[in-house]
């Protein structure tokens, strides 16, 4: 097997995952992305530019709390916080915004342009092109643009045109679409930010690269805070970037056992989820071959899940190729599990996470009894949940008017 | 089975003898239905197109504008699967057996049938063409050509030099040059632009060069054939299929298609 850690190779393939199935007007618009980032990785005033915005900018590092609470609940691990919620804008999105928005400055795009589904990749989008007065525009299906109205309105304080997109099933896959059309035709001064560990290469490896700083720093913190690597690590997987950048660091360390949940809306057994890891088939959507939740006809089927930043039928092929290798195992909460658990962990830590993170927390439900109490185990809190209190209002048959 | 794949280059020989530009006329397989395809494909052959291309719809068409991917919708709403277009192929195959027909869509639908396109020429499709792989990938390989079936390659004004001489090293059948920036049914046709990158397309390959995207007037497509080998026609023909669709007044259609025809062979 292939050192999971040197994956993509040249052609953008994490096994047989990957590649670049893109329209040909995109093709050297990516070939120029991808030997710019080859160079600049290792140009040491580029690190240097992004640690300095990643900490005083972003407010990195972010803490790893000790849920001490959450662990009397299960009385099982000790459960432990990785605190992305604390990040400037409230999620991990900012840790890859603040790395591609160099990437834009340096190949002298003055347009930037992103999708995004829950709106926290929009706002760290936003907030990115603010500061380097960049002309941004974020392309956000229609229906999330309903449930994530505290987003849309953030996104536009900060200067950015919202496009809500109401073709196909107006969510994060359509706004997608609408992205790459507008890449398509506006290549020459246009840069797209992607959101997710999704897209044709380099995206992927890029997106991935820039959220590993979250795991880099579990491994050192892990050693400085509990003496040891996590046995576990819990992340949710809608693309999949949180859980990406955390689990990459750790993908040689083969005792730490990766956890990715996703989500299964209504449950796996109702057909209406976006768990594509868990019941999809390997397939080609937004660039990338990955598993996908597709028909018997290669159509791509509608997904259904509580949270907009997991609703998708995709997922980042490193994902897929951790899956079939076996290093990642891969699980899905249902929308009412979800739902529960974004009431205890509020209630118990006193951290209200996004409606994606919660989904990490459920899966503690299904997990905690397999692990003893001098084992640890973290959680990647990718956001916090002010953006959803509107969701689990309505959920629980609650008027905020 | 040999003799198919010459379908598609009798026809070049045989418009290259004649001194004539190739009209090639895209519609999406299903929009309205399947039947009013066979009809529209037969009368747009009547019309003076040479080349058919024939849309597989995709729940995500990335490449298009909003004129085709309303068609798109409208197709997979009534369920039309690829199944289905080989039938459909089929069907016109019993009246023409001359006419080319290039199976255009996305990687997906084909991929999820992976028999499909070793059969695709059994049942009179002569070519695909995938719009959302690049030129340059191994094709057969991927199970996307074979000795039956061309794979019609894309060139963009984006491709590079290196690119395009290995695009053209690849391709058989003709090259399609895309000729802007932009979707389908965009509006920003730059003519000198599309001469400049198409005379060095052929500068690289003997096969013939054409030109879509942004087509829309008998000027369009005057200019745009004086310096290619034929032109590619889509969004405003489906445009006109979706108006008519109602009364099945398909007659406008066919006479916007010969008025370009005339136009490509002044």
């Amino acid at each position: 097997m292939d050192n999971l850690t040197d994956l993509p190779n040249s052609d953008g393939f994490f096994g047989e995952y990957g590649g670049k199935f893109v329209p040909e007007t995109l093709m050297h618009a990516l070939k120029e992305l991808d030997e710019t980032y080859s160079k600049l990785k290792n140009d040491q005033k580029f690190i240097e530019e992004i640690d300095q915005d990643l900490v005083q900018f972003v407010g990195r590092p972010s803490p790893l709390y000790f849920a001490e609470r959450l662990t009397d609940y299960y009385s099982g691990p000790q459960i432990w916080l990785k605190r992305e919620d604390l990040n400037h804008t409230g999620a991990h999105k900012i840790n890859n915004t603040v790395g591609q928005i160099l990437l834009a400055k340096a190949m002298g795009k003055k347009r930037i342009i992103a999708e995004t589904g829950a709106g926290q990749h929009g706002v760290a989008t936003a907030t990115v092109a603010a500061r380097l007065g960049l002309e941004c525009h974020i392309y956000m299906g229609a229906a999330d643009v309903k449930r994530q109205s505290l987003n849309v309105y953030r996104i536009k304080l900060l200067g950015a045109k919202v496009h809500a997109v109401d073709s196909g099933t107006a969510t994060l896959k359509d706004a997608l679409n609408e992205a790459m059309r507008d890449w398509v035709t506006n290549i020459e001064d246009t840069y797209y930010i992607i959101g997710s560990v999704t897209g044709p290469h380099p995206y992927p490896m890029i997106v991935r690269d820039f959220n590993a700083i979250v795991g880099r720093e579990l491994r050192k913190q892990s050693m400085e805070q509990f003496m040891q690597y996590p046995d576990a690590i819990v992340a949710c997987v809608g693309g999949g970037s949180n859980a990406m950048g955390i689990f990459y660091p750790f993908l040689e360390e083969s005792n730490v056992e990766l956890i990715g949940v996703e989500a299964a809306g209504s449950g796996l057994m109702s057909g209406k989820h976006a768990a594509p890891l868990n019941d999809g088939e390997p397939g080609i959507l937004h660039g990338a071959k990955s598993y996908l939740m597709q028909d018997k006809n290669g159509q791509v089927i509608d997904t259904h899940s509580i949270s907009a930043g997991l609703d998708y039928p995709g997922v980042g092929p490193e994902h897929s190729n951790l899956k079939d290798s076996g290093r990642a195992n891969y699980i899905a909460v249902d929308d009412v599990e979800v739902l529960s658990s974004f009431h205890l962990v509020t209630k118990l830590e006193g951290i209200m996470p996004a409606l994606e993170t919660a989904h990490a927390f459920a899966a503690l439900e299904h997990i905690a009894k397999n692990y003893k109490s001098n084992q640890h185990i973290v959680i990647n809190v990718s956001g916090r949940g002010d953006k959803d209190i509107n969701t689990v209002a309505t959920m629980d048959g609650i008027s905020l008017d | 089975m040999e003799y198919l794949l010459i379908r598609l280059e009798d026809k070049i020989l045989s418009l290259k003898k004649a001194s004539k530009k190739a009209l090639v006329a895209y519609l999406v397989a299903g929009d309205p239905n399947l039947d009013s395809t066979l009809e529209l494909m037969h009368g747009f052959v009547d019309a003076g197109v040479d080349i058919l291309e024939v849309g597989v719809p995709f729940t995500d068409p990335i490449a298009e504008g909003p004129i085709i991917q309303a068609a798109h919708d409208r197709a997979l709403k009534n369920n039309t699967s690829l199944n289905e277009i080989f039938e459909l192929v089929e069907k016109f195959r019993e009246k023409n057996t001359e006419t080319p027909i290039i199976l255009m869509g996305y990687m997906n639908t084909f991929l999820a049938n992976s028999h499909a396109l070793k059969e695709a020429h059994t049942f009179g499709a002569d070519a695909v063409l995938i719009v959302d792989i690049p030129g340059e990938s191994d094709l057969e390989g991927l199970g996307i050509k074979n000795k039956n079936l061309a794979s019609i390659s894309l060139i963009a004004p984006t491709t590079s030099k290196d690119r395009i001489s290995k695009i053209c090293n690849c391709s058989s059948g003709f090259l399609y040059y895309v000729t802007l920036r932009g979707v389908t049914g965009s509006s920003h046709l730059d003519i000198s632009e599309a001469e400049k990158k198409i005379n060095h397309i052929k500068s690289q390959t003997s096969l013939p060069v054409f030109a879509g995207f942004g087509i829309k007037t008998p000027d369009d497509a005057f200019n745009l054939s004086k310096i290619s080998d034929g032109i590619v026609i889509g969004s405003s023909i489906v445009q006109m299929i979706h108006e008519q669709s109602n009364q099945k007044e398909f007659k406008k259609i066919y006479n916007y298609l010969h008025e370009m025809s005339e136009a490509i062979n002044r």
